[in-house]
This record gives structure tokens, C-alpha cells and sequence, in this order.
């Protein structure tokens, strides 16, 4: 009894708990419907009435993508300034240029430039693989790798590789400097060796030989991009080498264009530049005395 | 709109007036509107205890009757499936403003809620209105459903979707810890 009691009682107490009003909004209610069905179909509860949320959401749509965007370029600008800084700023990339291949005959006549990269803003880029008139191709051989700067390759004195690491020009550290300084001296001595070894072939050559004639062009094309290096690098500035190499690029120039065809006239001119402006002399006196000799 | 599939449970009167609503009838959609408006906007009021909240509940239910009622297989009334998506809209928005009020509701006034006002209060109305806010969600939702707007429990079952007996059980919880609230009142029921 004192259940049911209990029932009624909380029945009648209870219709006071959060009473409704005794009209019911429709027509309101019903404007807000049609105009959140226009707007779209997200609600924000307690404004009294529907509220498009569809701005805000994209509000914030806009704020993420604004974000992940911002991110982006800020990745972008510190991969591009880490670039930047490590090719003006840090230690040079490895050069590694391989010797020409000795063959047979007399002073590595018959030796072939294989292959050259020379990279970047040179102009040069040539590749040419075995010998050229036909010669057999040669085994592969380490390849030239130079960074943009054209810092040229250093000898290491090693199974005749060369494999150095170029010393930066702004670098403040004398040690690094000299190091630097001797790499560079020692890749120019080797470069003048193979050149005074090649012009020797080229002036002791037959005259009749087509075949050495594309062979040595082949040689000097490679002698050619690595005197184009050596020009653009710190050992043009000595005042001594730089003429010397820019003599030594036009008869390389003279002996890659030299065809098969070409006439008695044309090597004579080359022999007539080669004395005048006595590039063999001075090839020999640039080479230091005891000094390994292109090989 | 599978005709052929609703059930019995759903009137022929319902049964033709969600095919016109589907069919874009817009004066179905206002009739339909007007036929549950009254019962969904109460039990919102009752279950929010708030004006706007009420008028958003029932709007909210009404938009996504519209937008669901192409899914609508019959398979109970249409009353009762207005009232789950009610209740269903109620409940979660109920949830989401006091979780925003909790945010800002400064220390000072949390600090001041608690059983020692509610006990201070001598008002039968107040501490009755705080006892069944203090109850749990599926215990307060079937006590306002039953025992304040008269629901049935086959209707609150339906609504709700849980069993008969789930209903009346929540409903004997409901009421059992309404009693204990209420100790102090006893002489009252007990006269």
C-alpha cells in the first residue's frame, strides 16, 4: 500500500519537473527546419534555434590546410637553405677521376679515354666508351664525379686512382688550405703528363694511321674536358698555368675535330701551333722533375 | 520506397504519408510535422529542462526524420521511430552541453554542488527536480517516459529499443532511488 502510495505520489510530483510550455512553437520551429535545411545539415544546440554550422567548419577546414601548407613550404625552405649553405659553405664534393687505361704500344699511344662527366655549368659532357674507328672498348674504369663548383680532381697516388676531396676556396683553415693547394698541384702535374704524353704521340704518330688518328682524338677529348675543369678551378689562377692551359685547350680542340678525312694541312697547322707557341717546352718545364708521369 | 515491405505495425495513414514525404511532398512533410511536433517537442522539454535546447532537440529530430525517412522500412511506427530519433537527438545533444557547461563552469560553483544544497533545499519540488537530474541517463529517460509524459513500456521499449522488461526494470531503479531521495518526504505518501 505504502508502494503504491509512493507511485501516485511521485506521478503527481513529478508533472512539476521540467514543465513544457502549454503551446508548443510550431510555426517557429518549423521556419528554423526549412531554413537549416537550406543551410545545411549541422547543428549547434542551444542558440534557441538551428544554426548553420557549416562556415565554421569550413573555417576551420581553411585553418588546417592553411597549416599543413605552411608546414610544406617551411620543409621546402630548409631543405633549400641546407642545400644551399652545404655547396657554398661546406667541404667539397668528392672528385674521383679515373686514369686513362695503358694499352699496348709506345707511351700508352693506344690508350682510351673512356669515360667523362664532367658536371654542371662547364659546358662539357661528353661520354664516349671504347676506343673510336673502331678500337675494342676498354674495361670500365672509375668515372669523373665533379660537383657544380668544377673543383678538379686531386691524384692520390694509389693503384692510379684519383680520389680526393677538394678543399673549399673560402676555407679559413690553413692546414685545410695546404691541403687543398697540394691536391689541386698534384692533379695538374698529372694533367700535364698525360697532355705532354699525348702531344708526343700525336707529333711520333704515322701520318697514314687513321685509326691512332681516332684514337688520340678519343684521348684528347677526355684531356680536353680536364683542362676545361683545371681552368675553372683555383689553378687558373696562377698566372703561368693559365696561359699554359688555355694553349693546351686549343691544340686539344685542334686534335678532337681532326677526321679521318682530314688533310695533311690540318695536322700541320696543329704542329705549327704546338711550336710557336711551344707548348712542349712548357709542358715539360711545368712538370716538376721526378714528378709520376701520366701513367 | 518498398511499399510491400513495411509491416502491419505501420498504419496505412503513416505508410501513405512517407511515401508523399519521399515523393517530396512538401505539404506531407508539414502534416507529418504537425502530427508529431507536439509529443517530440515535450518529452525534449521535459528530458532538457530548457527552451532552446528543446526547440533544437525536436528541429534536430525533425531535419534527420526527413533526411532518414527514405530508409524508414516500417518496421515499427512511425511514432515510435520519430521518438527514438528524439530521444537518440536529446541524449547525445544533453551530453554535449554539459560537457561545454562543465568547461565553463567556474571552480567557485562546482565547488558548491553537491549533497549538502541539494539536502539544504526543503522544497519537495527542487529536490525532486535535482533527484531525477542525478539519475542516470537510461534510468531518467524511461521514469520521464513513463511516469511523467505516459509512455507505455511497449512504447518506451520501442523508442529506446531494449526489452519490456529492461524498461520496467529501469523504471523500478528510477523509482527506488527517487524514494531514497525523497526519505525525507516520506510522511507525505505514507498519509
Amino acid at each position: 500500500m505504502t508502494e503504491d502510495n509512493f507511485e501516485d505520489f511521485l506521478k503527481k510530483a513529478a508533472q512539476s519537473y521540467n514543465t513544457p510550455p502549454a503551446r508548443t512553437p510550431r510555426d517557429d520551429m518549423w521556419s528554423a527546419i526549412q531554413a537549416q535545411r537550406a543551410a545545411g545539415p549541422h547543428v549547434i544546440y542551444g542558440g534557441g534555434s538551428l544554426t548553420a554550422q557549416t562556415p565554421a567548419r569550413r573555417f576551420g577546414s581553411r585553418i588546417w590546410i592553411g597549416a599543413a601548407a605552411a608546414a610544406v613550404l617551411l620543409l621546402a625552405t630548409g631543405v633549400g637553405l641546407g642545400r644551399w649553405s652545404a655547396r657554398s659553405t661546406g667541404p667539397s664534393a668528392a672528385v674521383v677521376v679515373g686514369p686513362p687505361k695503358t694499352g699496348s704500344g709506345p707511351d700508352a699511344g693506344d690508350r682510351t679515354p673512356e669515360t667523362v662527366v664532367p658536371g654542371g655549368t662547364s659546358g662539357l659532357a661528353s661520354t664516349q666508351t671504347g676506343g673510336a674507328g673502331g678500337g675494342e672498348a676498354l674495361p670500365p674504369r672509375e668515372p669523373l664525379r665533379i660537383d657544380g663548383t668544377h673543383r678538379p680532381a686531386a691524384f692520390d697516388g694509389t693503384d692510379g686512382k684519383v680520389a680526393v676531396t677538394a678543399p673549399s676556396l673560402n676555407s679559413s683553415s690553413n692546414s685545410t688550405s695546404n691541403t687543398g693547394n697540394s691536391a689541386y698541384q698534384i692533379t695538374t702535374v698529372r694533367h700535364l703528363s698525360e697532355a705532354e704524353a699525348l702531344l708526343t704521340s700525336f707529333r711520333t704518330r704515322s701520318t697514314t694511321d687513321q685509326q691512332m688518328d681516332a684514337q688520340l682524338g678519343s684521348w684528347a677529348r677526355q684531356l680536353l674536358s680536364n683542362t676545361r675543369l683545371l681552368l675553372d678551378s683555383p689553378v687558373a689562377n696562377d698566372p703561368q698555368r693559365r696561359p699554359l692551359l688555355e694553349d693546351l685547350e686549343l691544340v686539344l680542340v685542334q686534335i678532337v675535330q681532326l677526321s679521318p678525312g682530314s688533310t695533311p694541312q690540318d695536322r700541320e697547322m696543329i704542329e705549327k701551333t704546338l711550336r710557336q707557341d711551344h707548348v712542349m717546352t712548357r709542358l715539360r718545364t711545368a712538370i716538376p722533375a721526378g714528378s709520376q708521369r701520366g701513367s | 520506397m518498398q511499399m510491400v515491405a513495411y509491416e502491419s505495425r505501420s498504419s496505412v495513414n503513416d505508410i501513405q504519408l512517407i511515401t508523399r514525404v519521399v515523393a517530396g511532398d512538401a505539404a506531407a512533410e508539414r502534416e507529418l510535422y504537425e502530427m508529431y511536433v507536439d509529443r517530440i517537442y515535450r518529452l525534449a522539454f521535459r528530458l532538457a529542462g530548457d527552451d532552446e535546447l528543446a526547440r533544437d532537440f525536436t528541429q534536430a529530430t525533425f531535419i534527420r526524420a526527413f533526411e532518414k525517412i527514405g530508409s524508414f522500412r516500417g518496421e515499427s511506427s512511425l511514432s515510435t521511430w520519430l521518438h527514438s530519433i528524439g530521444v537518440s537527438v536529446a541524449l547525445n545533444g544533453l551530453r554535449k552541453t554539459k560537457r561545454q557547461r562543465n568547461r565553463e563552469a567556474p571552480m567557485e560553483e562546482g565547488l558548491t554542488v553537491g549533497s549538502t544544497r541539494i539536502e539544504a533545499d526543503p522544497d519537495l519540488k527542487e529536490r525532486l527536480a535535482r533527484a531525477i537530474d542525478s539519475l542516470a541517463d537510461k534510468y531518467r529517460t524511461v521514469f520521464v517516459m513513463h511516469d511523467v509524459e505516459g509512455y507505455t513500456h511497449e512504447e518506451i521499449s520501442g523508442t529506446l529499443n531494449i526489452p519490456i522488461g529492461t524498461s520496467k526494470s529501469h523504471l523500478f531503479q528510477a523509482r527506488s532511488k527517487l524514494r531514497v531521495a525523497l526519505a525525507d518526504f516520506a510522511p507525505e505518501w505514507a498519509s
